[in-house]
């Protein structure tokens, strides 16, 4: 059944079909039950690291574990089953999925590959080990992990790029010169919300609005932080408007340029008017010295805001992009967990970075 | 110098009585330049005490932020972020000059950076790639201030000891070896004015 979709995805048809709404959401549910609770973090912030290894063990994430116990051990261990476990997931939540629910997830979850090329680059750019480079890749999207361990093994960056040809971010990657990599990556992580809303196409279905919704939030939020980051350090070039992105929801691409040119005082001022800054306004001041919180809200704004989309509109692709915005935390609470104890954290500054 | 070694003779008595006198003047400057340097490298302990518990306090939090960093947005992408730092900071080199001792005075320049100046990709990053690259730049700073206060507590440790070891061999060696030289030749010039005293009398008689 997959692979006769897979190959009528091959042939342009991906949108088509009918989409098993309440058979997805359903095992979503089901999914989304298994994440760890809130009252969980606190435990393992306890624990030690190969406690930690063992409870994740003894949780979903057994066979990630169990599959990795042979090649890697400690951090390392945990790093690359969570990866491994939310490249799985993703592909599962695929597998289940027809028809134009497939086709919005699958599109959505081309955030992975973006990220996977982006950190070959990286890893080539500055000389990593195809190991390392492996720790950090996400086989979530549509390049698979042996195709991704393919182009994590090329010796240059010239021979990635040549091999990745035939993508749809070629036009992109053909630009890369081996100095230019900041520039290649702000087009990457622009052009995949581009290619998302063409995709989209025009909104006509219920599904494709409030996906639409969705995306637009996430890149409100994306411009939000990025504002933050360029006012944090005094800069009001109209130039770096270029680093914002076009779509938003409630934060117009005008009134964000018109930010950018503002101190950062102003920005905070002219943040009032917008609604997100009820949920960032405690944390923030002209003197604040780090946007660490301001970033940590806004995660916890965006789960929030999809898991309440998700009640009101249950048989939806919301309840799905609930869960994978949920899981991709889950993954990144228990990474900081692990790292932070590696590097010696105490559970403060621990705690004061998860998203719970 | 062994007082037998000496000559007797009331050349050599102007010639120590010289050489005396030189070198409880030079005894004297490098006792002034000792306590001089004593002073200075005080000064400079109480500024290196700040200066290693800052460099320490940074490093812990740059420690703390590249865990931080790390753990969000990944080891390689945070390790390609300082790789695509084009333009290194440039260290100049000059020098100073304390009581004689030569000490370095480290210059440096565009340690702190902008965002856009990094070369890093800021949709892909997030702000704790910022806060650990801004951590580690005022580290950087912090070991440039630590390398100019110590390594001139160093060379003025040794040239204290070196001056101290100088002064002390003008004080109890130097000089009283000239000095029991001196007397040895005093003696020995008046028992000699003795003598041809007496053998002038022996001769009249």
């Amino acid at each position: 059944m997959r692979l006769l979709q897979r190959l009528k995805g091959g042939m342009g048809s991906q949108t088509q079909g009918h989409s098993n709404y309440a058979y997805t959401t359903a095992r979503v549910r089901a999914m989304k039950g298994k994440l760890l609770s809130k009252e969980t973090y606190p435990r393992l912030m306890n624990m030690q690291i190969s406690e930690i290894t063992r409870f994740i063990q003894e949780v979903e994430y057994k066979e990630d574990v169990d599959q990795l116990a042979r090649s890697y051990e400690d951090v390392d261990l945990i790093e690359h089953a969570l990866n491994r476990n939310l490249a799985v997931t993703f592909n599962k939540l695929l597998n289940i999925s027809e028809g134009e629910l497939n086709f919005l997830i699958s599109e959505y979850l081309k955030k992975y590959d973006i990220w996977n090329i982006k950190t070959i680059l990286r890893g080539k750019h500055c000389d990593a080990s195809t190991d390392d480079i492996l720790e950090s890749i996400v086989a979530a999207g549509r390049l698979t992990y042996t195709f991704t361990s393919e182009l994590a093994a090329k010796p240059t960056y010239e021979d990635v790029i040549a091999a990745l040809s035939a993508s749809e971010c070629y036009s992109i990657l053909k630009d890369y010169n081996g100095t230019n990599l900041s520039d290649i990556e702000n087009r990457l992580d622009k052009n995949y919300y581009y290619d998302l809303f063409q995709a989209i196409g025009d909104p006509k279905t219920k599904d494709r609005k409030l996906f639409t919704k969705f995306i637009q939030t996430d890149i409100d939020l994306k411009n939000l932080v990025t504002l933050f980051r360029l006012k944090r350090y005094g800069i009001t070039d109209p130039l770096m408007a270029d680093l914002l992105i076009e779509g938003g929801l409630k934060l117009h691409f005008k009134e964000m340029e018109r930010m950018l040119s503002l101190s950062f005082e102003d920005f905070l001022v002219q943040l009032e008017n917008t609604p997100y800054w009820e949920e960032i306004s405690d944390c923030c001041g002209p003197k604040m010295e780090s946007l660490i919180h301001v970033e940590t809200r806004l995660k916890k704004l965006r789960l929030k805001s999809a898991e309440s989309f998700s009640h009101v509109y249950p048989l939806s692709i919301v309840p799905i992009m609930d869960y994978i915005l949920s899981k991709e935390n889950e993954v990144s609470n228990l990474r900081m967990i692990v790292r932070g104890k590696e590097v010696g954290l105490s559970d403060e500054e621990i705690r004061d970075q998860l998203v719970i | 110098m062994g007082a037998k070694d000496i000559k007797p003779t009331r050349s050599e008595l102007i010639e120590l009585k010289k050489k005396i006198k030189l070198s409880q003047s030079g005894h004297k400057l490098l006792k002034m330049k000792r306590d001089g340097l004593i002073l200075e490298f005080f000064d400079i302990l109480s500024k290196a005490k700040d200066v290693r518990s800052e460099l320490d306090k940074a490093y812990e939090v740059a420690n703390k932020k590249i865990g931080i960093a790390n753990a969000v947005d990944g080891i390689i992408t945070v390790k390609s972020t300082a790789f695509a730092l084009q333009d290194i900071p440039q260290i100049e080199l000059e020098s100073r000059n304390i009581m004689g001792v030569v000490v370095p005075k480290i210059e440096s320049s565009s340690v702190r950076k902008s965002i856009e100046e990094r070369g890093y990709g800021i949709l892909g990053t997030s702000s704790y790639t910022d806060e650990a690259a801004d951590a580690y730049e005022i580290l950087v700073e912090n070991i440039i201030v630590a390398a100019e206060i110590e390594t001139t507590m160093k060379k003025l440790l040794d040239d204290i000891e070196k001056t101290k070891r100088r002064v002390n061999a003008l004080e109890f060696k130097v000089i009283p070896e000239m000095q029991e030289s001196m007397n040895f030749i005093t003696l020995r010039l008046e028992e000699m004015e003795r003598e041809n005293t007496f053998r002038l009398k022996k001769i009249k008689g």
